[in-house]
């Protein structure tokens, strides 16, 4: 199963949707299967940070569907993050973790996950994720999605891929900086709201 | 803390606009938690390492309401990585609240490296700060943190020592 395929299946389903992305090459691979969804998404280049945002999304915006799309190494960096879900218990947070086995971003050493052992959705099923699955074909992919987007508790799918990146894909061009604009005046504009105002006169 | 000193905190956080606070507990704020946990305006997220809050507290930042992350100083030291890759990486700002152990006057061996390393830190990640050791200036010092990490989108911190912690 390749990561493109899935994101592209998953893409399909979101419009109104906000996105906390991870690093590596999903992120351009997210910026090419996902064009509608650009100003939607925030890419992070933050290894245990992803899904922690995407959460703090959630709780501020509870009426909002918020995905966040993890990997094994950077949800593996902070297991925690399961916990407090299994806790806090979000109604609008879909947790994605594209677990290809590696470290792909810097040439493929592996993750925990890869000697078979490690098994993520089990851990997040510990933490009292009961809605915590681990897919590896493209129909139950899409099938999770589904489920994933509507539920009204945590849901976590781990999307076994290959560590193949899509070719020929467009590479993103804005820095952090950039990113978090785009995304915070997407979100000021969807929500009515202001999080980065005007300076005081004074 | 004194109940005054736990009431002045959340003035503070009320007057800056704070809804969420994420916080791994400690020995010196421990009358400020259930303070807060009873709080009806403020959602409290306890978390299981102070660099999860941090990045927590990003997220809420992105969604337009304000968020504190409350911990001991040695939580800065669990936050630096996604505070340097959410600060400078994208100015995303983080206001943290902490307890200054290992200050003078501490009497714990296990403390003096907090004492040691949190000024250093927030110096290291260019985090302005300002040590509160009166209970008169709590309620300002969190106000000007929210004040300037809202114009500059960087993070900000307030660390209680001294008899308002002791």
């Amino acid at each position: 199963m390749k990561r493109y395929d899935c994101m592209t299946l998953l893409a399909k389903r979101l419009k109104d949707e906000l996105v906390i992305l991870s690093l590596g090459a999903s992120v351009d691979e997210w910026y090419n299967a996902a064009p509608h969804m650009r100003a939607a998404s925030l890419f992070q280049q933050q290894l245990g940070c992803v899904t922690p945002q995407a959460f703090g999304l959630a709780a501020g915006l509870p009426h909002r569907r918020i995905v966040s799309l993890d990997t094994d190494g950077g949800m593996m960096f902070n297991l925690g993050i399961l916990a407090t879900l299994g806790n806090e218990r979000p109604e609008n947070l879909f947790v994605v973790v594209w677990d290809n086995e590696q470290y792909q971003s810097i040439g493929g050493p592996p993750t925990h996950t890869a000697l078979g052992r490690v098994d993520i959705a089990a851990i997040a099923r510990g933490c009292g994720i009961e809605q915590a699955h681990t897919v590896r074909d493209l129909e139950d992919f899409d099938r999770h999605c589904a489920a994933g987007l509507a539920a009204r508790e945590p849901y976590v799918v781990v999307a076994k891929v290959a560590g193949t990146v899509q070719p020929d894909i467009r590479r993103k061009h804005s820095d952090g900086r950039e990113d978090k604009y785009i995304f915070v005046r997407h979100v000021e504009a969807t929500e009515g709201i202001t999080i980065m105002g005007p300076s005081e006169h004074n | 803390m004194k109940q005054s000193a736990v009431d002045a905190v959340i003035r503070g956080l009320k007057r800056a606009g704070v809804s969420v606070v994420c916080y791994l507990p400690d020995s010196l704020f421990k009358e400020l938690y259930p303070a807060l946990d009873a709080d009806p305006d403020i959602r409290t997220i306890r978390v299981t390492n102070e660099g999860e809050g941090a990045a927590i507290c990003g997220g809420v930042f992105l969604s337009g309401k304000r968020a504190a992350l409350v911990m001991e100083n040695s939580g800065l030291r669990a936050s630096v990585e996604p505070l340097a890759r959410m600060g400078l990486g994208a100015g995303i700002p983080v206001v943290m609240l902490m307890s200054y152990r290992g200050e003078m006057g501490e009497n714990n061996w296990w403390a003096i490296p907090h004492g040691i390393t949190m000024e250093p830190v927030l110096n290291a990640l260019r985090i302005p700060f300002r040590v509160v050791r009166e209970e008169d200036e709590i309620e300002r010092a969190i106000v000007d943190a929210y004040q300037w990490s809202y114009a500059a989108y960087y993070h900000s911190a307030v660390a209680l020592g001294g008899s308002v912690v002791r």
